[in-house]
């Protein structure tokens, strides 16, 4: 139906409240703890969910790249690693894995779907739910479509809790927040990673 | 306990004037309870009246949407209760719940409204109302098992007045049940209405009862204990059902 | 297999169907305990009341300023270059839907969980359209294999054992798959990965739509919804026209709520915030985004005492923590919803005598008012559904006279001491050592598995 004619249907509502203030929240788990260290929280909570993480120096965060992605050889690669992006590469060419860009994989179904790891970097890390936050700029299944997700994350992209992340929202048409491997107990509660993401998320935190 | 329920109106000196609603179910069902309930009362030294021509609160039908029906019986009985002195006590949870809260709805804008707010105010389920009194030492000998009934426990937030007296009886081993706080499945109406529904509940809640291997199943409800006790009975348990209300008496010197 | 099941049907007859499930019986409560175990566990870190309070009042305030919201979210949602579309009912959202999919010459359609397309029943409807529908869901896929209808709104499988799972998964694979969840698990994935590659069209719910800046939030955990959103060209999100939220800010205090009252957990795996077709410079995602507000009956509930369910958020927590629930599970409620949710919402979106009696599926614990994220007082409006019910006169003609003259005779204090005396009287008649075994008339529905234990027999 015609949008006036629908939104009329919905001005019979009895008064509610005025909207409440949100800017700053009570305790909640989806924040920081007073004492929280931003690094140790966020380690805490994504081995939580079976993901896992590493701190690495810059300079050593390729090699890191390498070892994480393990035999995997179908590899695309984001093309949101900023600093890492070269070195990254270079490293994965040294190394005998012919990564090829996530954008090229994306226009060829066959190859899309027969990737073994991607590798992406991320627009923001949130220490409290364990999550990193991809951008529909570096591809909105890159983070996804693999059986291995390896992640750059800059260590200044980790923030507190999701109230400060949704302030600062990367531009693009999907935010994703992923939080560990995909998961699904569907099936007489048994846990079961990797149902249609990645069944194993790997973490580097780039100081 | 929340300040609202404590009673008010003590006596400067002497024995503290009650009223004992004894409820329909009470009444009629398990007038021993509600004789129990009393000298309870007593022996933490208060005077307790029954109040003259009460009936039944007017819960069942008011939870069936019959409010026609509900107020017509318990204007009865709040007019009865409106010529007494002092708390009102009620030895359930669920009438007690219906009294303090849901009489204010049912006589909204009814020539009795004023009555209802005033007595709902002196409303106090008896075991939040003896847990703060004085008792004699208590001694009983057995092991117990608490159902928090949900009405009581959710509506009037008495959860841990019932436990406090019962770990103030010398020889009583208080055992906490895995699903005390869920329903029974009594419900009023609902237990006639959906039998099998309210006997498979009555079930897994037993099967909790029976993994904690009490001697007595204890309750502050009269319903969940007919309720209980019923299907108990049925299956041949050797676990007794009690009214708080009566393990207290029992345990009196 | 979706659609109604009250029409000639009552909860008892239903609901003995599902007792006599002895897998399903014990397999709601260790399902579901663990998330209630670990939902209260992570509520425990935090000030839990204070942020229902603010959920609910976010939700009111939503709810209660609809028009505004809704012209907002559209502004903000056609900006993105998303088209979004007003469905005043279920015919028209599924015809919306149909129209979308014609236009973008689509053969596959993919869909990711969502129970608003339960209530719409949109999958027939495509179906009957000619298209290819495939639910992604692990336990939505099953549900579809089985023709089933879900019982959860989070676990829509929980009634099903992993052999059902196995039967119905080795018959398409043409041979046994065994009974590992883990291998089950596997070959889903397989073949709905190669469907996800192929399709044309993705469905996905939406849980809130954000007003401030058009986005449709969506949380799952398996990844469905995430790949929904991005492989094939067009994405179709159906939102209920309740789920609005005025600012992004909001879902700092409602996905909290959702996540941990549904799942139990931190954060769902995936939360994905979805503003539009791909951009400029994106690599992936869909060239066409729309969304289908649907209002499906909502907007007549606004206005009325039942206004404050339309704030409910689907976490499912109600349900898990119902006592009746935990016994029949979701289908012997008779629609999409099961649980204290589905004995609200089922009266209010089928007022028929059948949809009505639904109300009394509650044993009025108010379990659920406790649990509520939002605070909606089931309690409170299923005895209000219940008083419009015999507003209407559905209650038999029994039951009304019994209550009229059951408030005749205890209005009168001498009448009741009269009618207590002969009723005890003439039970002590069918009573063995004080105890009833075998009622007569209404009492029989007591005793068919109970003994009523009479005055002065007490049980020692």
């Amino acid at each position: 139906m015609e949008r006036d004619a629908f939104i009329a249907r919905l001005a019979a509502a009895r008064p509610g409240p005025p909207l409440p203030d949100v800017s700053s929240l009570p305790a909640v788990h989806t924040e920081l703890r007073p004492g929280d260290e931003l690094y140790a929280r966020f380690v805490h909570e994504l081995t939580a969910v079976n993901g896992t993480c590493e701190l690495r120096p810059a300079a050593a965060v390729s090699a890191a790249v390498v070892a994480a992605l393990g035999d995997a050889r179908r590899v695309a690669l984001g093309a949101d690693l900023g600093d890492h992006q070269a070195p990254v590469e270079g490293a994965l060419a040294a190394a005998g894995i012919a990564a090829i860009a996530y954008e090229e994989a994306v226009a060829d179904r066959a190859v899309l779907g027969a990737l073994e790891a991607t590798v992406t970097g991320c627009a923001l890390a949130v220490a409290a739910t364990g999550s990193i936050v991809i951008s529909a700029a570096a591809g909105r299944a890159a983070a996804l479509i693999a059986p291995l997700h390896v992640c750059v994350v800059p260590a200044e992209h980790l923030v507190g809790g999701l109230a400060e992340a949704l302030r600062i929202l990367p531009p693009g048409s999907l935010t994703a927040f992923q939080s560990g491997p995909s998961r699904t107990a569907d099936i007489e509660k048994v846990l079961i990673l990797g149902m249609h993401g990645p069944g194993a998320t790997h973490v580097i935190v780039a100081t | 306990m929340a300040a609202t329920d404590r009673p008010d109106g003590e006596a400067s000196a002497g024995r503290l004037p009650v009223t004992l609603f004894g409820t329909c179910l009470g009444d009629l069902m398990t007038p021993d309870t509600v004789a129990d309930a009393s000298r309870v009362l007593t022996a933490c030294g208060c005077d307790v009246a029954a109040p003259r021509g009460a009936t039944c609160c007017g819960q069942p039908a008011f939870n069936s949407g019959f409010d026609d029906a509900a107020r017509r019986v318990a204007r009865r009985t709040l007019r009865a209760l409106a010529r007494t002195a002092g708390p009102v006590v009620v030895p359930s949870g669920s009438c007690g719940a219906m009294m303090r809260l849901h009489w204010r709805e049912l006589f909204r804008g009814d020539r009795d409204e004023a009555a209802a707010r005033a007595v709902s105010a002196r409303v106090v389920e008896w075991s939040a109302f003896v847990a703060e009194r004085e008792l004699p030492p208590l001694a009983w000998s057995g092991r117990v098992g608490y159902h928090d009934a949900c009405h009581g426990l959710r509506e009037l937030r008495v959860r841990d007045a019932p436990r406090t007296l019962l770990a103030a009886v010398a020889g009583l081993e208080l055992v906490e049940i895995g699903s005390a706080e869920r329903c029974c499945g009594f419900g009023g109406s609902f237990a006639v209405r959906y039998p099998d529904v309210s006997v498979a509940m009555a079930d897994s809640k037993l099967a909790d009862v029976a993994a904690a291997a009490v001697d007595v199943l204890v309750s502050g409800d009269g319903g969940c204990l007919l309720h209980l006790g019923g299907r108990l009975s049925r299956t041949g348990s050797p676990v007794r059902t009690l009214h708080l209300a009566s393990l207290l008496a029992e345990a009196l010197p | 297999m979706s659609g109604d099941h009250l029409t000639g049907t009552t909860f008892e007859g239903r609901a003995a169907e599902q007792l006599a499930k002895p897998f399903q019986r014990k397999a709601i409560p260790a399902a579901v305990d663990g998330t209630v175990a670990h939902s209260r566990a992570l509520f425990a870190t935090g000030d839990r009341e204070r942020l229902r309070e603010l959920g609910r009042d976010i939700r009111a305030h939503a709810v209660a300023n609809l028009p505004e919201y809704v012209a907002a979210f559209t502004d903000a949602a056609e900006a993105n270059g998303t088209r979004v579309h007003f469905a005043g009912d279920a015919t028209e959202a599924n015809a919306i839907v149909a129209g979308i999919c014609r236009d973008a010459g689509a053969q596959l359609i993919v869909k990711s969980k969502s129970m608003l397309t339960e209530e719409i029943e949109l999958n027939p409807a495509l179906e009957a359209a000619g298209f290819e529908v495939v639910e992604t869901d692990l336990g939505e896929y099953v549900v579809q294999i089985a023709n089933d209808r879900p019982s959860h709104i989070i676990g829509p499988i929980i009634h099903k054992t992993r052999g059902e799972v196995r039967e119905l998964f080795s018959a398409i694979a043409g041979r046994d798959l065994g009974d590992d969840p883990r291998a089950l698990t596997a070959f889903a994935r397989e073949q709905l990965r190669d469907v996800f590659l192929r399709a044309d069209v993705g469905i996905t719910g939406g849980n809130f739509a954000v007003a401030e800046s058009g986005s449709v939030v969506l949380v799952t955990n398996e990844g469905n919804a995430r790949l929904a959103t991005s492989l094939p060209r067009v994405h179709i999100a159906l939102v209920g026209v309740e789920r609005l939220l005025p600012r992004t800010a909001d879902l700092s205090v409602l996905i909290p709520l959702l996540v941990a009252s549904g799942t139990g957990q931190q954060l769902t795996t995936y939360l994905s915030i979805a503003s539009g077709p791909r951009r400029e410079g994106e690599p992936d995602g869909p060239d066409e985004m729309h969304v289908v507000l649907v209002d499906g009956g909502r907007s007549a509930i606004l206005g009325t005492g039942y206004q404050d369910i339309l704030n409910c958020i689907r976490c499912g927590a109600c349900q898990n923590v119902c006592p009746v629930y935990r016994q029949v599970g979701g289908h012997a409620y008779g629609w999409v919803y099961g649980g204290p949710i589905g004995a609200v919402l089922t009266p209010l979106f089928k007022p028929s005598a059948e949809g009505l009696e639904v109300a009394h599926a509650s044993s009025l614990c108010a379990a659920c008012d406790d649990v509520c994220p939002v605070k909606i007082p089931l309690h409170d409006l299923l005895v209000d559904l219940r008083r419009d019910r015999v507003g209407r006169r559905i209650p038999g003609r029994f039951e009304r006279l019994a209550y009229g003259a059951w408030s005749r005779a205890w209005s009168s204090p001498l009448l009741y001491r009269l009618s207590g005396r002969v009723g005890i009287a003439s039970l002590r008649l069918l009573a063995r050592g004080g105890v009833v075994r075998r009622g007569l008339g209404p009492l029989r529905r007591w005793t068919r598995d109970r003994d009523l234990l009479l005055p002065g027999r007490r049980r020692r």
